[in-house]
């Protein structure tokens, strides 16, 4: 019990009671300095008609739709490249995964430099193909600062998914698709009737943490965009932090922030729901 | 204490053997797509050096760039670019702006995190995976709830709290907020690394006469290295790259760790953006993470399929 107890008072101290004393901050009317007053749900009901907190709200489920898929899909792509162990897998999975380990902060400055105009990297490619001009400025327009910021995180959370989802495939026994092979199966029909049924509980966590991720979403907009044009790319951890820390609205941001905990737990909750279904239907095999 | 160890052998061993057949399973699962024939192979060498190659420029890109002076970089990459190459940004960054500092700073951090994570995890992963104590399910579970909850919603409370106890703009108040956030993670791999020892095998080496410590050297540090490796590497790592909650409890320049540094370049000084120096730095910054998750990827890989996809 001694041995657990320094992780145990950690946890204390910088999870759970910050989590106690954010709903009691989330109650008032907390200034960064001076008196503070306690006014109940009022900002609360305040932030369901703020129209920047909802902008956030509803700009970080149009970037989640948009940027889930194309993770899924190019990491899954990925992972049936790299599965099985051939000549030179080893090499395309560490170059797959890396984007995501040097993180998106230092990758988002790299990328800042390519998106200006005149001289980055994106404008000189794409207009040597004819797809834009060489004096496009991305990270100042909405529509092409949230285009460059898709790719860019596809990019860079897609070799999560692969590993996530090769982790899976590698553990399907071979017998399953020697089996198929002789019944004739074609590789789509073997993909389809084999691997996707056995990796239904690594797709669903690939999916959770590409979901969740995407909710937290920060560094990149906060770089690149600084949330701009105006407020139009501010995803919902900026309007907490522009809200807390500019504006020193503490009590109002952290009930934004509240609300974020309460979706993120929700989906955190039916990840385990999922996950431990499957754990005991897969206990008999 | 005796009888709650001897008590939780039962779902070890099943634990165990588990393991074992899944890791047949992982050397079955090799040998698929041998079949693939010659063309097939081709193609998958293709494709995959063209997706490797879209994942591998834009750093090789990044690094030669760095290696341009600031009125170059602003302007339209040209051939001629690559007969310009200096080292100008990097004494730059030396001389004019202090990045050794703030490279230390980050360094500092993330051992300093490093380290406590893995002090703190190790012993309560021993003592989750060897002891039975009241309410022992109910804290572990506590531990692994807080995985749950996103640091990014809990700014505001930790800001003032870490401010009354003299932990914001304070380098070892960072590196407690990060080793918290790493704990669930490094406690659950901790534990499993725990449970998957056969303690048959230290008693049998004290039966033998080994003495504790003999025992814990050579019986159990093969077994327990590995784990606290993969939980280093991601405390590590996580704080190396960590930017938003740096950007909330650091204020004073001075201990900027290094994406902080990179985004005051960023805003510019004197209003003059230079973006040689904003791509050297940030050369800088992703060096270390190379190396090391090159170096150590198999507990990388480890940590993710232990700590992640079984959790």
């Amino acid at each position: 019990m001694l041995l657990v107890s320094p992780a145990v008072a950690m946890v204390a101290l910088f999870v759970l009671f910050p989590l106690g004393f954010a709903v009691y901050i989330s109650l008032t009317d907390w200034p960064l300095i001076g008196p503070y007053h306690f006014i109940g749900g009022q900002n609360y009901s305040l932030l369901i008609h703020d129209p920047e907190f909802i902008h956030s709200v509803v700009f970080t489920l149009l970037y989640t739709a948009i940027v889930t898929g194309p993770i899924f899909l190019v990491g899954y792509g990925m992972a049936v490249l790299v599965r099985s162990g051939r000549l030179g897998s080893v090499f395309f999975r560490t170059a797959f995964f890396l984007p995501f380990i040097v993180g998106l902060a230092t990758e988002s400055f790299m990328v800042l430099l390519e998106l200006q105009p005149d001289s980055g990297a994106a404008d000189y490619v794409l207009s040597k193909i004819g797809l834009a001009h060489a004096d496009t400025a991305w990270t100042v327009d909405y529509g092409l600062a949230l285009t460059a910021i898709c790719v860019f995180v596809t990019w860079f959370a897609s070799g999560l998914t692969m590993m996530l989802l090769m982790a899976g495939m590698q553990g399907i026994p071979t017998e399953l698709y020697e089996a198929a092979e002789v019944d004739g199966a074609s590789w789509w029909q073997k993909e389809r009737r084999v691997t996707l049924p056995l990796l239904r509980r690594n797709i669903a966590l690939a999916l959770i943490i590409s979901v969740i991720g995407s909710f937290l979403a920060f560094n990149q907009f906060y770089i690149l965009t600084e949330g701009g044009p105006g407020t139009s790319t501010q995803p919902v951890v900026m309007w907490i932090y522009e809200e807390a820390f500019v504006q020193y609205h503490l009590g109002y941001a952290t009930a934004g922030a509240i609300a974020l905990v309460v979706v993120i737990g929700i989906i955190s909750a039916a990840q385990f729901y999922l996950l431990r279904d499957r754990d005991n239907a897969r206990a008999g095999r | 204490m005796t009888a709650a160890s001897r008590a939780s052998y039962a779902p070890q061993s099943s634990r165990r053997s588990r393991a074992a057949g899944d890791s047949r399973a992982t050397r079955g699962g090799r040998g698929r797509g041998r079949d693939l024939g010659r063309t097939g192979f081709a193609l998958y060498l293709t494709g995959g050096t063209i997706a490797a190659l879209i994942f591998l420029l834009p750093f090789a890109w990044a690094i030669v760039r760095s290696f341009m002076p600031n009125d170059l970089v602003t302007q339209a990459p040209a051939a001629s670019d690559f007969s310009h190459l200096t080292t100008v940004n990097y004494t730059g960054l030396i001389q004019t702006n202090d990045i050794l500092r703030y490279a230390a700073n980050s360094l500092m951090v993330a051992v300093g995190t490093g380290l406590l994570t893995a002090v703190i995890a190790t012993m309560a992963g021993y003592g989750f995976a060897r002891f039975r104590f009241r309410g022992s399910g109910v804290v572990f579970a506590l531990v692994l709830v807080t995985m749950m909850i996103p640091f990014q919603a809990l700014l505001t409370p930790l800001f003032l709290e870490m401010h009354t106890l003299g932990l914001t703009n304070n380098l070892a108040g960072l590196a407690l907020f990060y080793t918290t956030f790493n704990l669930p993670f490094g406690v659950f791999v901790m534990r499993n690394t725990f449970l998957q020892i056969p303690w048959e095998l230290s008693e049998a080496a004290a039966v033998d006469g080994a003495s504790a410590v003999r025992t814990l050297v050579s019986v159990l540090r093969p077994l327990v290295v590995p784990g606290i490796a993969t939980t280093v590497l991601y405390a590590f790592l996580f704080s190396w790259t960590e930017f938003v909650g740096a950007l909330t409890f650091l204020t004073s320049n001075n201990l900027f760790t290094l994406p902080l540094a990179l985004l005051t370049m960023e805003y510019g000084s004197v209003g003059q953006v230079n973006f040689g120096y904003l791509e050297a730095g940030a050369v800088i910054a992703m060096v270390p993470c190379v190396l090391l998750y090159i170096g150590l990827q198999r507990f990388y890989i480890r940590g993710l399929v232990s700590g992640v996809v079984k959790g």
